[in-house]
């Protein structure tokens, strides 16, 4: 007993070191967004004396990130909405209604998880050219609720499907309308799944690039995270500011993460063992 | 529930709302089967369809119809040609472009550092189940640059392998000569496919943990009572009982190295130096948006769309064999 307890504190320590690698180049930028540029240049490592935010209300404001993370913002919360309410409704229909073709349309629907956006990333920027979608907002809201739509499906029906069809049996014959039992019943029940689909949903399209760098062509519908790509070239000399854009990008993910860790990583899961 | 009082208690926010529809509920009940009897109910009859129809929609028209359309458009020319068929000369001119070459090169590099990828959270998934101290921390910690965008990431590893940077600092230090991390063709690809290993490994890890939870931990007891060294219960307790989490972890974790660097690689290398970073994903991109090669992307495209078949492919060749076995 002792020697697999000894053995345990030993593999302890790499993980530990492991656990700083994963963290440190974290609070490196962090720390590197709160110092002055002279104060980088001389010494890279040491702690910052004070915080100055005025770094980070730079980039804010100048570099133009406000901006940018209102447009991201707007972008994200309609997506996870429609992808959500569509998601469920699928979901809903394709797990407890008997329909003709519903295992057809399910097939159809699981598909598109195989295709990757690069894949289709050349006609797909053709029609949303021809249909004048692109470089709006609503072209790169259904463009990412396509893009995310069969993993949320999948997710939703595999959920409900464990929801005894006995509910729904008496809710009908209570007199309920199929829009009644799915506004009434499968919302609230399905809540748990929404709510771990929706954030990794709001993740996704919160920290992509490729599709936002297509559709969205002129500078000021940039999303964050096309902005904190054009930090490179416009303050590679002035690295606290690129780094105060960096940590603008990644608070609000870390903010999710603190406080929906479990939610996040119960998602991950069930995307996996029900595959 | 008792049939007899349901209709006027049971829904009192939906009385309001729908006074012609409350009397179906009590058409319903007298006959055997009322759906088909009354003309509110055929509208009922399509509410399935009605219910799927958004999700449908969307993904047919811009996933499936989409797809058709580019191995369509593979072969037909750019520029002048727009339209003509070309036959395979876009296939031809990409198996000729060395800049492509390098990408299939790189996917082959890939493949060969997929076994690291996917042992390295195995191992990790397997302490933390057998609950080294800390083992919750870990957990959190490895989880969280997952969750980070890619382009958070390249950025936050250009600033520490800057030729000035931190990483070459420190390299200083102790007299190692600054290294070119990024600039130097022969290292660039691994240090980006280290940093996609480093930022994606905990969204694996997560994966091994939820197929830990379905171990029988009957077996794991016997073993240690047996006397088994770690060794011994991962090569023949874990790696067993875990081969469908391990199989899918080989796969997503291979489609995730070919759809999910572009963040990356945009950031950090931009293709170069000498083109020696670029993946399929990164050339399709360059084709489409910066050379106005639509039609040449789009065999790109398809392309990598039949690498991806073969992984999936050999998924479920690989699932198939594992039913068998059991």
């Amino acid at each position: 007993m002792s020697r697999i307890r000894l053995g345990r504190w030993l593999i302890a320590v790499p993980m530990a070191l492991l656990a700083l690698a994963t963290i440190y180049p974290l609070l490196f930028t962090a720390n590197v967004a709160m110092k002055t540029r002279r104060d980088y240049i001389l010494d890279r490592f040491s702690l910052t004396d004070t915080l100055r935010w005025e770094n980070i209300s730079t980039a804010w404001n100048s570099v133009g990130m406000g901006r940018y993370f209102v447009n991201s913002l707007f972008v994200v919360t309609a997506s996870v909405f429609l992808l959500l309410l569509f998601g469920s409704m699928a979901g809903f229909a394709l797990s407890q209604l008997r329909f003709r073709g519903s295992s057809a349309l399910f097939l159809g629907c699981l598909a598109g998880l195989f295709i990757p956006f690069q894949v289709i990333m050349v006609p797909l920027a053709r029609i949303m050219a021809d249909t004048a979608l692109i470089d709006t907002y609503p072209g790169l809201i259904l463009v990412y609720v396509a893009q995310f739509l069969p993993f949320t499906v999948f997710l939703m029906t595999s959920y409900y499907k464990g929801i005894p069809p006995e509910i729904v049996d008496a809710a009908r014959i209570d007199g309920s309308t199929v829009y009644g039992v799915y506004r009434r019943i499968m919302l609230p029940l399905g809540t748990p799944a929404l709510l771990s689909v929706g954030i990794l949903n709001a993740l996704f399209c919160w920290n992509d690039v490729l599709m936002a760098l297509v559709m969205m062509p002129s500078a000021d519908h940039r999303t964050l995270m096309i902005g904190v790509t054009s930090l490179r070239g416009q303050y590679s000399d002035n690295i606290p500011t690129f780094a105060s854009g960096v940590l603008i990008a990644a608070i609000p993910v870390l903010l999710v993460y603190l406080f929906l860790q479990r939610q996040i990583a119960d998602g991950v899961a069930a995307g996996s063992t029900k595959g | 529930m008792p049939i007899g009082n349901t209709q006027p208690s049971v829904r009192p926010a939906s009385a309001g709302r729908a006074g012609g529809a409350a009397v179906t509920p009590a058409a319903h009940r007298s006959g055997a089967r009322p759906r088909r009897s009354h003309g509110g109910l055929r509208a009922e009859r399509y509410a399935p369809y009605i219910l799927v129809a958004p999700a449908v929609l969307i993904i047919v028209l811009l996933r499936l119809y989409p797809l058709l359309l580019g191995v369509n458009f593979s072969f037909t020319g750019d520029g002048a040609q727009n339209g003509e068929a070309v036959g395979f000369g876009n296939y031809s001119e990409l198996f000729g472009d060395p800049l492509f070459r390098t990408a299939l090169g790189n996917v082959g590099l890939l493949v060969l550092l997929l076994p690291v990828a996917v042992a390295i959270p195995g191992l990790l998934a397997t302490f933390i189940y057998l609950r080294v101290p800390g083992h919750r921390f870990y957990r959190s910690v490895y989880f969280f640059p997952a969750v980070l965008s890619p382009v958070i990431v390249g950025a936050i590893f250009n600033l520490l392998l800057a030729f000035d940077g931190p990483l070459n600092a420190v390299l200083g230090s102790v007299g190692v000569g600054p290294v070119d991390w990024l600039g130097d063709p022969d290292i660039a690809m691994f240090m980006v496919v280290g940093v996609h290993i480093w930022a994606t490994f905990g969204m694996a890890l997560v994966v091994f943990l939820a197929g830990f939870a379905t171990l029988d931990a009957a077996l794991l007891d016997a073993a240690r009572v047996d006397g088994a060294s770690l060794r011994q219960v991962v090569w023949h307790v874990v790696i067993p009982s875990l081969a469908r989490t391990i199989q899918f972890v080989f796969v997503t974790t291979m489609i995730g190295m070919l759809t999910s660097m572009f963040g990356l690689l945009f950031v950090m290398t931009s293709g170069g130096p000498e083109g020696s970073t670029y993946l399929p994903e990164y050339y399709i991109w360059i084709q489409q948006g910066q050379m106005n090669r639509p039609a040449l992307a789009s065999a790109a495209s398809t392309i990598l769309f039949v690498i991806m078949l073969v992984v999936g492919l050999m998924q479920i060749k690989l699932l198939e064999r594992a039913g068998k076995e059991d």
